[in-house]
């Protein structure tokens, strides 16, 4: 209808055809919904043919010559597999607990406080987040041989923590800003002390968030390879960094049921993280409190 | 106790941590970029300029200026792929909207190198697609592999900015723009992009800065003629041991992203205090 119009700009204008038809239909350009699932298609493409090949009975990557578990079996025959299995899900959930903790507080410092210590906290918090991997990679190694921690699960850990602190506080933030204080207030003038307050009033409206990004935080840290790849010890070694010396000899069917694996562990914690609010019962989008957009 | 007081106490724990972590292991790295090697290989610091003169040796030019390249490159593939869908998804996505951005994020909870490595498997000489055509293109081992690895890594971080600058845009103003008898190209032009600005902008910035650092996507896609900074800074702290040297790189990187990441830190901090207002 509008290129009609603007086609012909001396012609009086059409009267609206259908002004109760919603804006959605308005025009909607055809090609650019064909774009969009082509899109979805190369994007899918190496993710599911993974899955798929890690299911296959053969070594072949490009024949899928039946079904079969074998590739599943040797992933947990190895045990030094498991054991980098077991190290990356202990180093996720420590990092996730301690990071949350840690990110949750400098989000209601920052978003309570109008001072110079602020002001400096916020620059600090956010330029984790805008750092190459490798350069934070590069400096936690250097600090832990400079105070001669042996590397470990244990400094794999720190560097983790270190650089998930950020996400949970821009997350927690955002549902801190949209909170507004009036319920604080009230509890405050009902004779709640600021901590009561804290602990009873404003942590409880939190947890969706904080839960949310606690898991946004085990994913990360779960699939994380820079990282790990510059502070890991001998054994055991984190998934990831196994994964990348089976790549580097050459391709393998082991690495497509490794990869499936872990993509399941991934994909578990951030859809459970989306649907939190639904499960808290609000009718918030999961995805714009992971986001840190809540409230915009 | 004050609000102020009280709530500033909440900053200690994290803030500290991330001093001793963060603020203290970046200074070691400058001070032992000015640093040098024994002869068994410890590293010593120092003052002295001997690992910024390699730096910027002219053997290693290449590998700076490709390094810069392929991010840019990257950044442009980026947005030419991902802006049609945040616009998509923003204007027509509907009830939809969540769903499909879900989808989009979706893919980048695989492990990076995972989703690397089924490329490998789907490109490479012997990989799927040469198998299917029964032919023996090289794909892989190219800088244009090297490339594609980057775009397919970080896409997300250029989508995601561009459809909230779009999905906060008064939609009326389109509408106000065909009522002026813009046709659809015009409307977009003078209208919907100059709205997406912000989004652009944060998108490149968030692209540019984990491509020009990646070491990955060049080892594992490009050949040796495709080295980026990344591999080398890798290189020195692993293989060749090296650490001053390697810290020298770190810092020329760092200082040059230093431009970028203002940009962005400006845009969050305006972004945040726009939130809290």
């Amino acid at each position: 209808m509008s290129t009609e119009v603007a086609q012909t700009p001396s012609a009086p204008a059409p009267p609206r055809a259908a002004p109760t038809k919603p804006a959605k239909d308005f025009d909607r350009p055809r090609f650019l919904k064909v774009y969009l699932w082509l899109f979805f298609a190369v994007l899918f493409v190496p993710i599911v043919l993974v899955i798929l090949f890690s299911f296959n009975s053969s070594r072949s990557l490009q024949n899928f010559e039946g079904f079969s578990l074998r590739w599943y079996e040797t992933f947990f025959e190895s045990e030094s597999l498991r054991d980098s299995l077991i190290a990356s899900i202990e180093i996720a959930l420590v990092t996730m607990v301690i990071a949350t903790v840690l990110g949750t507080l400098l989000a209601y410092g920052l978003v309570r406080t109008r001072t110079r210590w602020s002001n400096a906290a916020n620059i600090l918090m956010l330029i984790p987040l805008v750092t190459p991997e490798i350069v934070a990679g590069a400096s936690a190694l250097l600090l832990f041989t400079q105070i001669g921690l042996e590397l470990s699960i244990t400094t794999i850990i720190l560097a983790h923590i270190t650089f998930s602190i950020s996400y949970v506080t821009v997350v927690v933030r955002a549902r801190l800003a949209a909170l507004g204080r009036e319920v604080e207030a009230a509890a405050m003038d009902l004779g709640a002390t600021r901590w009561q307050t804290f602990r009873l009033v404003t942590l409880p409206a939190l947890w969706p968030a904080v839960l949310a990004a606690g898991l946004l935080v085990f994913a990360l840290s779960f699939d994380d390879f820079v990282l790990s790849f510059f502070t890991t010890g001998e054994s055991p070694q984190p998934l990831p960094v196994r994964i990348w010396t089976q790549i580097r000899f050459g391709v393998r069917p082991t690495i497509n049921a490794i990869g499936t694996f872990m993509l399941v562990i991934s994909v578990l914690s951030i859809g459970l993280a989306l649907l939190l609010p639904r499960l808290f019962g609000r009718k918030e989008s999961g995805l714009k409190v992971l986001l840190g957009r809540e409230g915009t | 106790m004050n609000e102020n007081r009280f709530a500033s106490t909440f900053l200690i724990p994290g803030g500290l941590w991330l001093l001793a972590l963060f603020v203290v292991p970046v200074l070691l790295v400058l001070g032992l970029s000015f640093g040098h090697t024994d002869d068994l290989g410890e590293a010593i610091y120092g003052f002295e300029f001997t690992n910024y003169e390699r730096v910027f040796d002219p053997d290693l030019i290449p590998v700076l200026l490709r390094s810069v390249g392929f991010a840019l490159a990257t950044v442009v593939i980026c947005l030419l792929i991902g802006y049609p869908v945040a616009y998509y998804i923003a204007i027509y996505g509907g009830r939809w909207k969540n769903v499909l951005l879900a989808l989009v994020v979706l893919p980048f909870f695989v492990n990076y190198l995972i989703r690397t490595y089924a490329w490998i498997a789907m490109l490479g000489d012997d990989g799927l697609v040469n198998g299917l055509f029964d032919t023996s293109i090289r794909f892989i081992n190219t800088p244009y592999a090297v490339i594609g690895g980057l775009v397919y890594g970080f896409l997300a971080f250029m989508i995601l900015p561009v459809f909230a600058s779009l999905d906060n845009m008064d939609r009326s103003l389109i509408e106000a723009g065909k009522d002026l008898y813009g046709g659809p190209w015009q409307t977009f032009r003078h209208v919907t992009l100059p709205h997406s600005y912000q989004g652009i902008l944060a998108g490149a910035v968030l692209v540019f800065l984990p491509a020009v650092g990646d070491f990955v996507s060049a080892s594992l896609l490009g050949g040796p003629e495709d080295v980026m900074i990344g591999n080398l800074i890798q290189q020195q702290f692993q293989a060749s041991d090296n650490w001053p040297f390697g810290a020298a790189l770190t810092i020329v990187m760092m200082a040059f992203l230093l431009i970028w990441m203002s940009l962005y830190l400006r845009s969050a901090a305006r972004e945040a205090r726009e939130q809290e207002a």
